[in-house]
């Protein structure tokens, strides 16, 4: 079985799988990674976040689930939660197919995102998480 | 982890998860792919994690019908049943499968998750029974072979006419030229045969990786896929079948469990937990198991809440995506008084409550078009 996993340069991740991608209007995109999408495999359902919530860094705000298994989602900044990705309530194999792409499941107007992004991982930082976690 | 004889093909191709100890595949494609080809056209699954023992002596009917509820009595040679085994309380220790292989002689299959527990239970009730046991799980390959081309596949390397072997029969065969033991059973509400391999041992599992590839090889122009426990256990919910652990276990009886119909109050010789049920039978059940279908978007879980407005009246005991169906089932227990076909009740998922009704379970799919009923006139 192949075990790499595409982890992009210029986003930010979380330990529990989430990648952020700052947008040039202040706003930040976020989704579950690579590695995420293959260890649930077949994403069957996904239970997205109130449009207009205010959420906390860590805050559960949704679930991607698969046939087998249900996997939490943590905000991975503060703030309000302005746009959904709703393709995902009838198609959520999007994420399987395109993680970082039409897969993003939220856009999140940050409330201190320098702050918040201290306390998450590069790329390369998470590379070296994905892979302590692989063994 | 323990390794069944086909670990080395799962290894290679299959996502391998710990199930109770064993190192096993819950998919090698994925369960989707994996569940529609046993719906659909064939499957093969690695049941070799399964427990497997043998019991033989003047005694062995005699003891084995005071384990079990169903009537072992009543069984001809070379044929099977499906049975529990009860604790003195009613509740149940295993569901397993009892075949005959002869007068004095028996093969007993039971859950990968109780083979410990199950054999050191017959073993601890045998003594004033002229019975020996033998745990041969180690000895034996098991393979599940299901799906409505399963028949066609297995006759491809199988010395004997497939078709002539019914419904919880057994047959003794060759596959490849092996002795194999060959059953029609299976835990997927389809058509399919259970084999076993004899004298197959775990340190050299050759003879049944030689019959794995030749049956994926049989079943390649049906489009024949190896499945994962993830398919086994999407198959087994839609058919309705229980999982130990989850839908029955030892606080679980029979009669609530919906299994009633093995459970032979009148046979000779009485059965251990015979009391208890007698007087949960007298007294009524107090939750039975149903099916549930939601209504609204979301994946019933085991453990879920089931409400009825702001009453919690039962968990869920099983619960998914149905492949087939395109919807969340689930299987949970709940007061009789909500058995009703049709009744609305609501799921907690997360924080909200989804809609469902009770429905029909065994099995939630139309039998006219799943299942080994459908090509039945």
């Amino acid at each position: 079985m192949s075990e790499a996993y595409k982890i992009p340069d210029g986003l930010y991740y979380t330990e529990e799988h989430e990648w952020v991608k700052k947008l040039e209007d202040g706003t930040v995109l976020v989704g579950v990674s690579d590695y995420a999408q293959k260890q649930l495999h077949e994403i069957v359902y996904v239970e997205l976040p109130e449009t207009g919530s205010e959420v906390s860094q860590m805050d559960s705000i949704g679930a991607v689930e698969s046939v087998k298994a249900v996997s939490d989602m943590f905000a991975p900044v503060s703030g309000t939660i302005v746009e959904v990705n709703e393709a995902l309530l009838d198609s959520p194999e999007l994420i399987n197919e395109d993680p970082y792409g039409e897969g993003w499941i939220a856009k999140i107007e940050p409330t201190d995102l320098d702050a918040d992004l201290t306390k998450l991982m590069d790329a390369e930082a998470y590379r070296a998480h994905v892979a302590a976690q692989a063994h | 982890m323990k390794r069944t004889h086909l670990y080395a093909y799962h290894k290679e191709h299959g996502k391998i998860v710990d199930f109770g100890g064993f190192a096993m595949p819950v998919w090698f494609e994925g369960v989707f792919p994996e569940h529609h080809a046993v719906r659909n056209a064939v499957g093969i699954f690695d049941t070799s994690h399964m427990g497997r023992a043998m019991a033989e002596g003047p005694d062995a009917e005699r003891f084995l019908n005071y384990m079990v509820t169903n009537n072992v009595a009543a069984l001809e040679p070379m044929n099977g049943l499906y049975t529990v085994m009860c604790n003195p309380r009613g509740g149940i220790v295993d569901d397993l499968i009892v075949y005959k292989l002869a007068a004095d002689r028996f093969f007993i299959v039971y859950n990968a998750s109780n083979r410990e527990k199950d054999f050191a239970w017959f073993k601890g009730h045998s003594e004033g029974f002229d019975v020996s046991l033998r745990d041969v799980s180690d000895e034996v390959a098991m393979v599940a072979v299901q799906g409505p081309r399963a028949e066609e596949t297995l006759q491809k390397i199988c010395s004997e006419p497939v078709s002539e072997i019914g419904r919880f029969e057994l047959a003794q065969v060759k596959l490849c030229g092996f002795d194999a033991l060959m059953a029609r059973t299976g835990y997927t509400g389809e058509d399919g045969f259970e084999f076993f391999l004899l004298d197959t041992p775990l340190g050299s599992p050759e003879k049944a990786l030689e019959v794995w590839n030749a049956l994926l090889e049989a079943g390649e122009e049906f489009g024949i896929k190896p499945c994962g426990l993830g398919a086994r256990d999407s198959l087994r919910l839609e058919a309705g079948l229980c999982l130990y652990g989850n839908d029955i276990d030892d606080e679980t009886n029979p009669l609530e469990a919906r299994l009633r119909w093995v459970v032979k109050f009148k046979k000779p010789g009485g059965f251990i937990g015979r009391e208890a049920l007698l007087k949960v039978r007298e007294e009524g059940v107090k939750r039975t198991r149903v099916g549930i279908m939601m209504e609204e978007r979301g994946i019933p879980r085991h453990g879920y809440e089931i409400w009825d407005g702001d009453e919690r009246i039962g968990v869920v005991t099983s619960g998914g995506l149905s492949p087939t169906l395109g919807v969340g089932i689930a299987m949970g227990y709940v007061p009789p008084a909500y058995r009703k076909l049709g009744t609305s009740v609501k799921i907690k998922i997360r924080n909200r409550l989804a809609k469902g009704k009770i429905v029909k379970s065994h099995p939630f799919y139309d039998e006219s078009k799943y299942g080994w009923k459908r090509d039945r006139k």
